[in-house]
């Protein structure tokens, strides 16, 4: 594990180097700037005319008065949700584009353990996962505070912003098994699909009221708040987790890399 | 002896295809071994062996006299490689690519990154993406990540694909130099023996996933087989006077007599003062010796190349 810093600056210099660190920066502040959007649009009824939503009009009339914890809650359901999907993105891009670039084949034979190169990956997605909710969250901070939104006293938004930081780790705890799926599936598209996949799995299990045994709605139903989680559902998280790291290890080291 | 190398009985197969099988082989420390087959004969299947990226289907490999493990540390600090195309991470430069390299084999230290670059000519692009080099570049930059931890074996398939016939050259003298000077032993893959005959000092030839014939390069000379051609006006004549002589002949396809009598190949003279007396003079009369391409279709059973 002494190889572990070096396997990270690797890791760090290729997503710096690359687009992908461009983009899901862009795609990140599209929570803040579309919420953002639905507020103004909320109050602005005149405009919400203009643009032909009438329809959604009445749903819209909800968010006008939208206080600094009812905001915040928000941001914890879409970084559950959507930064779910963001942070899927970026673990199959740190994982699968060794195969499609052709570039796997340069850590197999060198003298560093398989272990420190995969976990030095889930290092990166874990910090680029956090670094984009920073991101996301600070957005959201300014955002509020630029529309002047009621309710919030320093000491409680500090507070609400706790949810959102729980529901970013829990997400991260959730997206990392999916490096077993990006290398088993040598590429990006199946930890993608599988990610849709478990997202429709997830609601269903929220609907036959089961959610809080199955790990994916876990983040979902946490940033809700309805539904109270017990120590199982945590338990189910970190196992998951677990599982999906050791079968991304296992899969590593036993695997004929073709 | 000591080897850097050695399989017993390595195989390879994939459902009921057998990409390698029962592969023994050595090749000595310090030696140009050269690995040569067709497309598809194995030749990529037994370095991914080598390299413990893929799990025999049985036998072993020792490699710098470690047992070859999957997902091992060992021997790989003293061990350098090019498996197939080189590819490179198209977003970082050739330095920062290299900077990687360096970094997957601690101990390396930063000054082996310059020295690298300046050995394989690659200063004018060290700057550059390794996305946007030409293929001949990318070749160079596998190599020099290959090179840069200063390895004592380096497992390379196919170093010459991609490179301009200067390039070949290069990547020839380099590989010389490092095996005499240095003591560095190379098992090199190809599928063209004439480039190999030039560098390897033994030459292992694998087809269809087995070991057929392994040679040194006095045993490849030896080996080739060599005719005698010749013409003349009346063909038919030519070739009756010969057989009355004592010399089996035959006409060729391509309106030539051949004659592979070993004591014909080696006296061309006497078979023309045959003819001479016979009436029917020879109008060319050549010892053509087998090329190496033939040689090894030959070899591989491909039979028609060496007619």
């Amino acid at each position: 594990m002494n190889a572990l810093p070096d396997m990270v600056w690797i890791e760090a210099r290729k997503a710096v180097q690359s687009r992908m660190a461009l983009w899901t920066g862009f795609g990140s502040l599209f929570f803040p700037l579309g919420i953002a959007f639905l507020l103004f649009v909320a109050r602005n009824p005149e405009i919400s005319q203009k643009l032909g939503i009438v329809s959604a009009k009445a749903n819209l009339v909800a968010y006008a008065a939208v206080d600094w914890p009812t905001y915040l809650n928000m941001y914890a359901q879409l970084i559950g949700t959507g930064g779910f999907i963001l942070f899927i993105l970026i673990v199959s891009w740190v994982f699968g584009r060794e195969f499609t670039d052709g570039t796997v084949k340069d850590w197999l034979a060198v003298p560093v353990a398989r272990a420190s190169i995969l976990l030095a990956k889930m290092v990166l997605v874990a910090l680029w996962a956090a670094g984009l909710t920073l991101v996301i969250l600070a957005a959201g901070l300014v955002v509020g505070s630029l529309m002047a939104l009621p309710g919030g006293s320093p000491a409680l938004i500090l507070e609400k912003c706790v949810p959102v930081l729980v529901a970013a780790g829990l997400a991260i705890l959730l997206v990392l098994p999916f490096a077993f799926f990006a290398s088993a599936g040598r590429g990006y598209l199946l930890p993608i699909g599988l990610a849709f996949v478990t997202l429709f799995a997830a609601n269903l299990a929220i609907i036959l009221g089961r959610g809080e045994y199955f790990p994916w709605a876990v983040a979902g139903l946490y940033a809700q708040g309805k539904t109270p989680l017990g120590p199982a559902s945590y338990a189910i998280v970190a196992a998951t987790f677990l599982v999906g790291v050791l079968a991304t290890y296992l899969w590593w080291q036993t695997a004929d890399q073709k | 002896m000591s080897y850097a190398i050695e399989t017993d009985g390595l195989s390879k197969s994939y459902g009921a295809v057998e990409a390698v099988e029962g592969l023994s082989l050595r090749v000595a420390e310090g030696e140009i071994y050269a690995f040569l087959g067709l497309n598809g004969a194995g030749k990529t299947t037994t370095i991914r062996l080598l390299l413990g990226m893929i799990r025999p289907s049985a036998g072993s490999a020792r490699v710098l006299g470690t047992k070859v493990r999957m997902g091992s540390t060992e021997p790989w600090a003293r061990v350098g490689y090019l498996v197939e195309t080189p590819h490179a991470y198209p977003e970082l430069t050739v330095f920062e690519n290299l900077e990687a390299a360096r970094r997957l084999h601690p101990g390396t230290p930063p000054a082996a990154i310059g020295q690298i670059i300046e050995r394989l000519a690659l200063d004018e692009y060290a700057d550059r993406r390794a996305g946007t080099l030409s293929q001949g570049n990318a070749q160079r930059l596998g190599l020099a990540k290959a090179l840069l931890h200063h390895p004592r074996l380096l497992i390379l398939d196919e170093p010459a694909n991609g490179l301009d016939p200067a390039g070949i050259v290069e990547i020839r003298a380099l590989l010389r130099e490092l095996t005499g000077e240095q003591g560095v032993t190379v098992f090199m893959s190809s599928h063209i023996l004439a480039e190999v005959s030039r560098l390897a000092g033994r030459i292992g030839i694998i087809h269809a996933g087995r070991l057929i014939k392994e040679l040194d390069i006095e045993e490849l000379e030896r080996d080739r087989r060599r005719r005698l051609l010749l013409g003349a006006r009346d063909l038919a004549a030519a070739r009756a006077a010969l057989v009355a002589a004592g010399c089996p002949a035959e006409v060729t396809s391509d309106g030539a007599i051949e004659l592979r009598d070993p004591a014909a190949i080696s006296r061309p003279d006497d078979v023309a003062v045959a003819l001479v007396r016979a009436g029917t003079p020879p109008t060319r009369l050549v010892v053509e010796e087998e090329d190496l391409e033939q040689y090894f279709l030959r070899l591989v059973g491909m039979n028609g190349a060496g007619q």
